[in-house]
């Protein structure tokens, strides 16, 4: 008897890790595969802006080596001002590649550099849904994890920062995130110090990869201090938490970027208090046990209290004196949603930093969404030291992604895995009756409470076999009776559910993310072709092939990236948004007619100036959208020069027809976007100069440029490129008609093709025999 | 020996293409008159090398450039009259061969025509109303026909550049200037207009033979006689109010203030006249930057990359100037430095070292970016010189910093102790374990092992 159920238990436990194994490999080849859309239908290309920035430094890194990458002094970012990029960069992702680059080269496969960057992100997702599945594993169930690997392997919400060729931070973060919170639990649970050094070097890793570190290291000392308010302090706990502090302290204090941050400040300080309080717990848990109970609760309470106010204190002056640095904007921007539009334009421009609306939760996560609440309950009912952390780590994170759509990365894992654990346990549920006649326990239809409080190690054993859908359904179609009847129903439904999500995922995937949006694409509503249109890359090789080498391009500064990465050209402002003062400066010269940002842009050694511009075709991301934003910045720096209120007609509208404000009608980019477009009619009924995007016929259609000349449009007009005159083109400043002292006498020409002869007044004639008179 | 000859012959022939690109010049001329009217100042042109092509201004076969090339380096517009210009010529030509770099010069008169006109307002200034002219009741000349036209306007008046009008024709003794014509007046606002001979302070430009409604256009020092627009590009135009300036009788006639009776045997409008021809022609006053070199102190050649910061760095320009028709080591005092990032960090003078180099030395700021060196010598009479040289400057590399600085020894004391201290402990740790089990007596040992 007892042989042969350990037969049937190893004979249960190979087919479960079979089953695991095979769960996760098609998670992690569905993974890869759903985010390879936009490499099918373009190209293999690097996306949007901020890869191109990383592509560009992982190039240069594998051509010139790590050390030259780490004192890599970048001339053409942020001329005249440059750029220290060893310095400014989260290294992890150039380092990651780099270092595959150099492994398939020395086993001889020669690959580009360019399709590692391509394809990091949907390998990394198959490292993100293992990782997700040994978390869970760790929270609940080996169930609820595959569950949760299978989610995050093809949700949208992480889908939308790790397609093919979205080669960005995230694309790893996710996967060093839910590998450290694994390591953490881990940890937390044995209390080895193993595991917590591995957690730490895993957090070193995330340090190196993205600047969300700051989430684990403010998240994870939220757990302890939880915990402690929960009296679940235990040994395990301060082995865990002291051996990850301090090494990850020291650990993050090695990327440059980093420095000295994590000891200056405000954002890391929970981490150090939560530290203190530990010890501090952990010297009146070793009081307790040496002195007496009431001894000890007088001395708990003096204690605690003094510590506390200490800590405070100490924070505080720490603040004041400007040793710790206070939070961040970016920080206070998660707080209040109002501070950024305030305070930091630069800020609250970016469209991902913008407060997320419902839909897009649905959007991004479908079904997960409702069932994630489910998971949160079933963990909060069962609470025990890692649950805690996830309870909070779902908190949190759904505060965060409500603040900033570009938040909603974090809430995507703790969301599928939670999902995963309300679904584990909906399963338990429901394909508990055969799975329990198998093993021939308790009688059927126990309530869901009592099911719950089940062992451990039963459940885990119901969910292996829940996970075998087909096989479970098969029986459960043979039974009879009422209650069958309704658990098949529900498991029918269920799986219709998951379905369908996995239709939404794909249909999300392929529709909204998988644009490499440096290639637009567009669907012919008449024939249903579908057009592509590559104007970008058209303006940017127009750039490197007929500029000179050390040319300066003025564009706002989301094009900064793609013009290093693609026409390797100098770039005044660019994605890296350090300096906002020159962005303002840019701002300026946008917003300020054409004669004063010719001043600005002779001091800035202007040579060429790019805009993009969509009233053609119909693009809504162009530089007269986001024009608002250059006049906010701008007017940040320059409040006496530029005014957002002359922007505006009398009503407070912004047009740019012929009720538009009489500053934008004249401002330098609202004249470069339309230079020579009020001639232009798009077609024969309507009127020239009509523009799509804003579905307004221009308001300033015929003027000319004096400081600057049209150097290239591309073919649909979506990248318009200007040469800047230099001083000495205006060789010489005439005298205007209007300003001369002794009017002009209206000569009218007699000359004319045929007649080429001159006049001369009083030409004296030549009579013979006469002298001619003086 | 016939290398010796061939590159002697090169050489001459070299020096020979400095002047015969300036060389083709055409003439424009209101009748073929002005030519022996003018033979002298024409003359001296042809001396110099220059080719000369008189054409009548209302000619039909004026063509000013073939094929995209110019026919002529500079153009002679002695032709007052002239309403409106035969054949390719017209004034928009006539701008745009300023613009492509062509110099001009433009003698004017009481009868302006509009030609002219036109053309002096591209350039910056215009002429006096038709019929107007320079009137000087104390400064006129002897032989004035009583509307006191032909005025006299001491060398004093002429404008502070040797280079423009001359070495010695400022001078306090040299001789009065003879000029009858019509007055220019400057736009104020256009900077790169050069005043070269104004008025004594008792002239005006009027009708001569109309009395005075309404207040004269230009009065008193205000009256410009000759002016001149280097433009941007360095192309040279000199505008002079009256075409007799250059006229044979003026440059041979003896002159005696009619009032004060000062006499001197001959006019200074030769000597003038051809100082201004050969500015105009680009003969004097052109400058150019022979070459540019910085490198780091004690270094030959610039850094491969770029500068690091507080780097001590040495900048060295030489500068050429034209005399007569060879280039030649310039000399000045005044030639300043600029190391610029938006806003100049550095401003500094360059010592002459030897002859037309010039070598500034300073230390490269604290602060990272793209710098240029800068040396914008713009003096009036001078073309504009005008030199950038961009360099980068980066920060430290990660292996420049100080390695051990003494402010952190306590840290390195903490750093080494803690290490021994730890090893110490976990030896004495493992020791004490092993004789755990026997009694508090190894204990003691151990410490006094330990002590």
């Amino acid at each position: 008897m007892n042989r042969s159920s350990k037969i049937f238990n190893s004979k249960v436990a190979g087919y479960s890790s079979l089953i695991t194994f095979a769960v996760l490999l098609i998670a992690w080849i569905a993974g890869f595969s759903s985010r390879l859309f936009a490499v099918i239908r373009f190209e293999s290309i690097i996306h949007e802006f901020d890869p191109w920035f990383n592509y560009r430094a992982t190039a240069y890194m594998v051509e010139h080596g790590w050390y030259k990458f780490l004192n890599w002094f970048d001339e053409r970012a942020w001329y005249p001002l440059g750029r220290i990029v060893g310095g400014t960069v989260y290294p992890g992702l150039m380092i990651t590649s780099g270092s595959i680059h150099y492994l398939l080269h020395i086993l001889n496969i020669p690959v580009h550099i360019r399709d590692i960057c391509v394809f990091l992100a949907p390998v990394f997702s198959g490292l993100t849904s293992i990782s997700t599945y040994l978390l869970t594993k760790e929270l609940w169930s080996p169930g609820a994890g595959l569950f949760a690997a299978s989610f995050i392997a093809i949700v949208p919400g992480y889908i939308s920062r790790s397609v093919a060729g979205s080669y960005d931070n995230e694309g790893i973060a996710i996967f060093a995130l839910q590998f450290t919170y694994f390591l953490w639990v881990r940890s937390v649970k044995t209390g080895s110090v193993f595991w917590s050094a591995g957690a730490a070097l895993s957090y070193f890793y995330m340090v190196s990869a993205w600047g969300g570190y700051v989430f684990i290291i403010n998240l994870i000392p939220l757990h302890v201090f939880v915990l402690l308010i929960m009296g679940r302090y235990s040994p395990r706990l301060l082995t865990s938490y002291s051996t990850f502090f301090i090494l990850g302290l020291l650990f993050s204090m090695q990327i440059p970027f980093v420095g000295f941050q994590p000891i200056r400040t405000s954002e890391h300080m929970a981490a150090m208090g939560v530290f203190v309080l530990l010890m501090a717990v952990a010297v009146l848990r070793h009081l307790q046990s040496v002195l007496s109970r009431n001894e000890f609760r007088k001395l708990f309470i003096v204690g605690g209290l003094l510590a506390a106010i200490l800590v405070f204190v100490a924070v505080v002056v720490l603040t004041v004196l400007g040793v710790v640095a206070p939070w961040s904007g970016r920080f206070y921007s998660l707080w209040d949603t109002g501070y950024a539009k305030i305070h930091i334009p630069i800020i609250a421009s970016v469209s991902e930093h913008q407060p997320t609306t419902w839909f897009s939760f649905f959007f991004d996560l479908h079904i997960l969404v409702c069932a994630f609440p489910v998971g949160l309950w079933y963990c909060i009912k069962q609470v025990n030291d890692e649950r805690v952390f996830v309870v909070l780590y779902a908190i949190s994170a759904v505060y965060f992604a409500g603040v900033m759509v570009r938040l909603m990365l974090t809430l995507t894992p703790v969301v599928c895995m939670l999902a995963g654990v309300a679904f584990s346990g909906l399963l338990d549920v429901f394909l508990q009756e055969d799975a329990s006649k198998r093993v021939a326990s308790t009688t059927s239809s126990l309530p869901e409470t009592e099911d719950q409080e089940e062992s451990l190690e039963k459940k885990s054993f119901y969910d292996k076999a829940g996970k075998l859908k087909h096989r479970t359904k098969h029986d459960t179609t043979h039974e009879s009776g009422i209650s069958s009847n309704l658990k098949s129903i529900v498991i029918l439904a269920v799986l219709m559910i998951l379905m369908m999500f996995a239709v939404h995922c794909t249909w999300v995937t392929s529709n909204a993310y998988s644009s490499p949006s440096i290639v637009l694409a567009f669907h012919n509503s008449q024939d249903g072709s579908r057009n592509i249109l590559d104007d970008f890359r058209e303006a940017y090789y127009w750039l490197s092939q007929n500029t000179a080498d050390d040319a300066r391009i003025m564009s706002w500064w989301d094009y900064g990236y793609q013009i290093a990465g693609m026409a390797n050209r100098t770039t005044l402002v660019d994605n890296n948004t350090w300096n906002n003062s020159h962005i303002a400066l840019v701002g300026k010269a946008m917003s300020s007619t054409e004669e004063k940002s010719y001043e600005i842009m002779t001091s800035l050694d202007v040579d060429y100036v790019l805009v993009i511009f969509g009233g053609v075709i119909g693009y809504s991301g162009d530089d007269i959208n986001k024009f608002l934003w250059m006049v906010r910045i701008a007017e940040g720096e320059h409040p006496k020069d530029i005014k957002e209120s002359d922007f505006f007609t009398d009503r407070g509208e912004f047009r740019v027809d012929a009720e538009g404000a009489p500053a934008l009608l004249n401002c330098l980019m609202y004249k470069l976007s339309y230079y020579r477009f009020g001639d232009l009619k798009l077609d024969y009924r309507g009127p020239s100069g009509y523009d799509r995007t804003r579905n307004a016929v221009i308001g300033n259609k015929d003027f000319d440029l004096t400081y600057l000349e049209e150097a290239y449009t591309t073919e649909h007009w979506l990248v318009r490129i200007y040469r800047v005159k230099k001083p000495f083109e205006f060789n010489r400043p005439s005298l205007k008609a209007k300003d001369r002292l002794i009017p002009p006498t209206n000569f009218v020409s007699r000359k004319n093709l045929k007649r080429r002869k001159g006049f001369i007044r009083n030409r004296p004639t030549v009579i013979k025999g006469k002298r001619t008179l003086k | 020996m016939w290398k010796i000859v061939l590159i002697a012959f090169l050489a001459i022939n070299h020096c020979n293409a400095v002047l015969e690109a300036d060389a083709n010049t055409l003439v424009l001329l209101d009748n073929l008159a002005i030519r022996e009217t003018h033979s002298i100042f024409f003359k001296s042109l042809q001396d110099r090398g220059f080719k000369l092509t008189y054409k009548l201004a209302d000619d039909s076969g004026l063509l000013l450039s073939r094929y995209g090339e110019y026919l002529y380096k500079n153009v002679i517009i002695f032709a007052p009259s002239v309403e409106e210009f035969g054949g390719d010529i017209s004034v928009e030509r006539l701008a745009q061969f300023v613009d492509d770099g062509g110099n001009v010069l433009v003698a004017g008169s009481e009868k302006s025509g509009d030609a002219l006109r036109e053309f002096a307002s591209e350039c910056g200034f215009e002429l006096d109303e038709e019929n107007a002219a320079v009137i000087d009741h104390l400064h006129y000349d002897v032989s004035d026909a009583g509307d006191h036209t032909t005025i006299l306007t001491s060398a004093q008046n002429l404008i502070d550049a040797a280079s423009v009008v001359g070495q010695n024709n400022r001078k306090s003794d040299a001789a009065p200037l003879l000029y009858r014509g019509t007055g220019l007046i400057a736009d104020k606002e256009n900077p790169l207009v050069l005043k070269l001979l104004t008025a004594e302070s008792s002239a005006y430009s009027y009708k001569p033979d109309s009395s005075i409604s309404d207040y004269p256009h230009a009065v008193g020092r205000n009256t410009l006689l000759i002016a001149a627009l280097q433009a941007r590009n360095n192309a040279r135009v000199v505008f002079s109010g009256s075409l007799q300036f250059f006229a044979d009788d003026a440059f041979t006639q003896a002159v005696q203030y009619a009032q004060s009776g000062v006499f001197h045997k001959q006019a200074g409008n030769q000597a003038v006249a051809e100082a201004i021809s050969q500015w105009v022609f680009g003969e004097s006053g052109r400058l150019r930057v022979a070459s540019v070199q910085h490198n780091k102190e004690g270094e030959k050649n610039p850094p491969e990359q770029a500068y690091t910061i507080t780097d001590p760095v040495v900048y060295t320009i030489a500068i050429e100037e034209l005399v007569s028709g060879k280039w030649q080591p310039f000399r000045a005092n005044d030639i300043q430095l600029e190391f610029v990032r938006i806003d100049p960090f550095v401003r500094t003078f360059l010592k002459q070292t030897k002859g037309g180099s010039y070598e500034g030395k300073f230390k490269i700021p604290d602060v990272y970016g793209v710098y240029q060196f800068k040396v914008d010598y713009d003096r009036v009479g001078y073309t504009h010189l005008y030199s950038t040289t961009q360099v980068s400057v980066r920060p430290l590399e990660h292996t420049q910093y100080e390695r051990f600085i003494p402010s952190a020894f306590p840290y390195y004391t903490s750093a080494f102790s803690m290490m021994i201290g730890l090893f110490v402990f976990s030896f004495v740790f493992l020791h004490f374990k092993d004789e755990a089990g026997v009694s508090a007596g190894g204990k003691s040992k151990d410490e006094k092992k330990t002590q």
